[in-house]
């Protein structure tokens, strides 16, 4: 029963509830009190809704509470996870770093890679280890006794790395070294800068501006190197995962910009799409689309926005319908 | 209705929690833009019944609770709509037609951790002081309320009182739509902060 003919309105019912949902987080109800909720939850549907409601979001806080690194005094020191030895996290973690930097500066060909746009292609190096090249990617493959080394000279790769502590596997990308033990990660390189996004387990990263030393970085936290300085943040796993979602052979965009989405699309196409309408740079994008789809996604554009796509050849304008009705 | 203190309450709360609590802002914006004005139908009311509705049923027959969830609310508006004689009767056929899909039903995103962080910590501003202390010491420090009691010198149900009050300022809060305080396509460097 919802009518409000009932006693109480929703905002009343969430006051009790709200009280019953810490109670009951403190520790099991004294039988009196059990009764009393019982017998108000009872009373009806909605309250039981309300309470659900109450613990859910009490519950949630908590989450949301251990997001924050900074914060975490509750565990006492000692109980930390130890993290001035990264090769103790070595037991097959799976880790994912995404490093975007701009400078493709020399040329060391030996063992040098390169992808097309469009092209994503995987490549099983011979001591288990397996590097996923994004599209225009680059990379020097160095290895020697002492360690594994990947040059990352442009672009963006997976890597999915074979555990062995005696041999370190290092990536290099702009000066900044990624150290992963027994992991799987991804690297990049746009505009000057580096960042490096783990999907699971850690990496070490050294050589960053402006900071001392080496940094840990954990599951589904980015780290960026830029020219302003270097900075951390933390994301969602559903982010992370959507930034390797190339890997697959996909972008998957959830309301990025137009703007933003056609960056990623040219970055992987030989015929670029142009909006050439400011309105629609702007406005939110959703869509799941295979890499180097170049003309997919420029229809998907034209059909989610009203607009419609002129085929040039050499690229493609998505322009407003010029018959289209304003609004 | 007894459903809420069964064996595996934990569990179905935190799947609970998981699965249906973060879609509550958006099933809240659009059920806010239909039943604007409409006697008997009130956003939290509906709310309340759809996950007491939720909850009685077992989470693995659910198998999108985002979508579940738009569902139920849409049902429950229209079990209000028929009851009410001053409704006109297409206003009705109208709700029962309603395209979900197309509104809301797949367009989201989710609040990255520092997007909801700043959410917390402009929450805990707001509040008395006396309530974002003792949320702190519960919720960081992980104290019992004896612990809080003690450590900030009142009574233990007082310490109660100022944690219903700070569940209940939250509450209030998360029922706006996160859409409206982020902004969309924002780029890594506005959800990021200095290192080191």
């Amino acid at each position: 029963m919802i009518v409000t003919t009932s006693p109480g309105n929703g905002a009343d019912i969430e006051g009790v509830a709200t009280a019953w949902a810490i109670r009951v987080a403190e520790g099991p109800l004294a039988h009196a009190d059990k009764q009393a909720l019982d017998a108000w939850l009872a009373e009806d549907s909605r309250h039981l809704g309300a309470f659900v409601r109450a613990q859910a979001l009490w519950l949630d806080l908590d989450r949301v509470v251990a997001l924050d690194p900074l914060a975490a005094p509750a565990v006492p020191d000692r109980a930390r996870p130890r993290i001035t030895h990264p090769l103790r996290y070595a037991v097959a973690a799976s880790i994912a770093v995404l490093v975007l930097c701009a400078s493709i500066a020399y040329n060391q060909l030996a063992g040098r890679v390169s992808t097309s746009r469009g092209e994503v292609r995987t490549l099983a190096l011979d001591d288990g280890s397996i590097v996923t090249m994004n599209g225009g990617s680059t990379v020097q493959v160095r290895y020697d006794g002492n360690a594994r080394r990947i040059v990352l000279r442009g672009g963006e790769a997976s890597f999915k790395v074979a555990h062995n502590p005696a041999r370190p596997f290092i990536v290099d990308a702009g000066g900044l070294e990624v150290r992963a033990v027994g992991t799987e990660f991804v690297v990049g390189m746009d505009k000057g800068q580096v960042a490096v996004t783990v999907e699971e387990g850690v990496v070490a990263i050294d050589g960053a501006k402006g900071a001392a030393g080496e940094r840990l970085l954990h599951r589904n936290e980015q780290f960026v190197d830029a020219s302003t300085g270097a900075r951390k943040a933390v994301l969602t796993s559903r982010e992370v995962q959507r930034m390797a979602s190339w890997r697959q052979g996909l972008l998957i965009f959830e309301g990025q910009t137009v703007g933003a989405a056609v960056e990623m699309v040219n970055r992987h196409t030989e015929i670029p799409v142009i909006i050439d309408d400011p309105t629609l740079v702007h406005a939110e994008f959703m869509g799941v689309l295979k890499i180097g789809d170049a003309h997919a996604f420029a229809d998907a554009i034209a059909q989610a926005f009203n607009a419609e796509v002129i085929d040039e050849k050499t690229q493609l304008r998505v322009i407003r319908k010029r018959t289209a009705p304003s609004h | 209705m007894m459903a809420s203190l069964c064996m595996d309450h934990h569990a179905r709360l935190r799947w609970f929690t998981r699965e249906v609590l973060p879609h509550e802002a958006d099933v809240r914006r659009w059920l806010g833009r239909r039943v604007r004005g409409l006697e008997g139908c009130d956003v939290d009311e509906i709310i309340q019944e759809a996950y007491a509705r939720i909850w009685t049923l077992a989470p693995e027959d659910i198998q999108n609770p985002r979508a579940y969830l738009f569902v139920v609310a849409r049902h429950i508006v229209g079990q209000i709509l028929r009851r009410s004689r001053v409704v006109a009767i297409d206003l009705v056929a109208d709700l029962e037609t309603l395209n979900i899909v197309d509104e809301g039903l797949d367009a989201y995103r989710i609040l990255s951790g520092k997007e909801e962080l700043d959410r917390l910590y402009a929450i805990l501003d707001e509040m008395p002081e006396r309530c974002s202390q003792a949320f702190r010491l519960k919720k960081f420090e992980h104290l019992s309320q004896r612990e809080i009691a003690d450590r900030m010198g009142i009574a233990e149900s007082t310490v109660e009182k100022h944690l219903s009050k700070a569940l209940r300022i939250v509450s209030e809060k998360m029922k706006v739509a996160s859409h409206l305080d982020v902004k969309d396509g924002v780029d890594r460097d506005d959800k990021s902060w200095k290192w080191g």
